[in-house]
């Protein structure tokens, strides 16, 4: 890559970002993430606001280091981990009580302060408080099951159940959070196209 | 709401002809011929070549040759001035065109009609049915924009040198935390493509804004005029929008009912052309109605 290239994360790491329909065993490296943390439905209104400031955060931060001349990098899709309070089997508890982590890939060269100054200037032009509880995470999945979805996201149990069968085969059980890597923009795609990477953690 | 029926659109169409049939010797401009037909310039190119398929400047050169072939046909006159009237300074120009339009030079055509002297005068308008539209149509629905504030910067050149400008934008709006998830990407066109020369072709690329924002250097602030608009999608790449153009403000319009607003399209941009593969873009395109 030459200097002056512009560095894309999705690109580089491309064998993380590359799944069948089939479920296959792949080794994540150890990844760093713009996240935000919420609770509720997806497409609720705290969700809504939740993907609006993690893209809010991640587009201000690019622009702010471009405009000082410190380098270009892509802004990376949108990912995100699904959990709930007493486990990860989402089908048993309603929708409100889902607890999500929207997650954007970010270079390991970008710092809190750059967040913090990134926040404040998007609150200053009103683009709502919710951009103050985005940081950054560190995540470490090691081995997992992953797999491509196509089709509805309400669809995703089956594919889910496929997985867990797959890892079952092998003598591996899921631990840690479901991830999801959402490859379509659902605004523009529909549901039946929609393609979704999803990966869990196993050992 | 006036409205506008295809059989409008048809006789102003049908006005421009005449009018070109009978001033043949006279500038044949673009503004000019907007005005005959009582269309807005900014749209009155597209909707003549989508209704009647051949670009206004070739039919305007076509017919000064076949009115030249006519007289070279029917009278005696020399060939240099039949250039002449036809637009051309040189005998060499002429006879260039006349051979691209006709398979020979203009004396051979002559001595190839000599029998044909008695047949009379110039050939009169012909009759005009509207280019059909292209299967399927295009899907187009009527939406009311809310005026919009924007934050832009000018592009003039070529469209394909406007990537530059977007990325200035960006830049320094996203430095200025103006570019949330909210924001939305806009471009004016204010000119048409194939009729502006490509070196002086104005495009706008605007971001919304939602409070006020300072000019700052090549960065300005502007209203887009809210109101009735054509709507449609465009698929693919930016490099083909002029054809959604020709088949939105030359095929729909005519028959559509509505009167166009002097005002320049809208595009906005509904995905990132960093992240998305040129064919999966998607634009919709605005056309500014009269209410």
């Amino acid at each position: 890559m030459s200097a002056d290239a512009k560095l894309d994360l999705y690109k580089l790491h491309k064998s993380d970002y590359t799944a069948k329909r089939a479920p296959a065993i792949v080794d994540v490296a150890e990844a760093r993430y713009l996240a935000i943390d919420g609770r509720g439905e997806p497409g609720g209104p705290d969700f809504q606001s939740g993907i609006g400031a993690l893209y809010g955060v991640a587009f201000t931060v690019k622009m702010t280091r471009k405009m000082a001349g410190r380098g270009d990098y892509a802004v990376c899709k949108l990912e995100a981990q699904w959990w709930h309070d007493g486990g990860d089997d989402l089908s048993r508890v309603p929708k409100s009580e889902w607890r999500w982590r929207m997650m954007i890939r970010t270079p390991d060269f970008v710092e809190p302060p750059e967040l913090e100054r990134a926040a404040r200037k998007l609150v200053e032009k009103n683009k709502g408080e919710a951009v103050s509880r985005v940081w950054l995470e560190t995540i470490a999945e090691g081995r997992c099951v992953q797999v491509l979805h196509v089709g509805p996201y309400d669809r995703e149990h089956e594919t889910i159940e496929a997985m867990r069968a797959f890892a079952e085969e092998r003598g591996l059980a899921f631990h840690g959070l479901h991830h999801e890597i959402y490859l379509s923009d659902p605004r523009r795609v529909e549901p039946s196209r929609l393609k979704t990477i999803l990966r869990r953690p196993v050992r | 709401m006036r409205t506008t029926t295809l059989d409008d659109y048809k006789r102003r169409i049908l006005r421009v002809m005449v009018h070109v049939q009978n001033h043949l010797e006279d500038p044949l401009d673009l503004e000019r011929l907007a005005g005959v037909a009582a269309f807005s310039p900014y749209h009155f190119h597209r909707v003549w070549k989508g209704m009647v398929g051949e670009p206004l400047d070739a039919y305007v050169r076509r017919l000064r040759l076949e009115r030249a072939a006519t007289r070279l046909k029917t009278t005696d006159r020399p060939i240099l001035d039949l250039a002449l009237e036809a637009g051309y300074t040189t005998h060499e120009a002429f006879t260039r065109a006349f051979r691209a339009g006709f398979g020979r030079s203009p004396s051979e055509f002559r001595r190839d009609h000599a029998g044909e002297r008695a047949s009379g005068s110039d050939p009169g308008v012909p009759g005009f049915e509207p280019k059909a539209p292209e299967v399927p149509s295009l899907e187009v629905e009527i939406r009311d924009l809310e005026t919009l504030r924007v934050a832009f910067s000018r592009h003039v050149g070529p469209y394909d040198g406007c990537g530059a400008t977007w990325d200035r934008l960006l830049t320094w709006a996203g430095s200025e935390g103006l570019v949330g998830q909210d924001t939305r990407f806009i471009g004016m066109c204010h000119d048409d493509p194939e009729i502006t020369p490509a070196g002086r072709v104005r495009y706008d690329a605007c971001i919304t804004i939602d409070r006020d924002v300072v000019p700052a250097g090549e960065f300005g602030v502007q209203t887009v005029a809210g109101g009735p608009h054509a709507r449609t999608s465009h698929f693919g790449p930016y490099g083909e929008l002029a054809r959604t153009y020709v088949r939105l403000v030359g095929q729909w319009a005519p028959r559509s009912g509505r009167e166009l607003r002097p005002l320049p399209c809208l595009e906005m941009y509904l995905n990132s052309p960093e992240s998305t593969e040129p064919e999966d873009l998607v634009t919709d395109v605005f056309l500014p109605l009269e209410p």
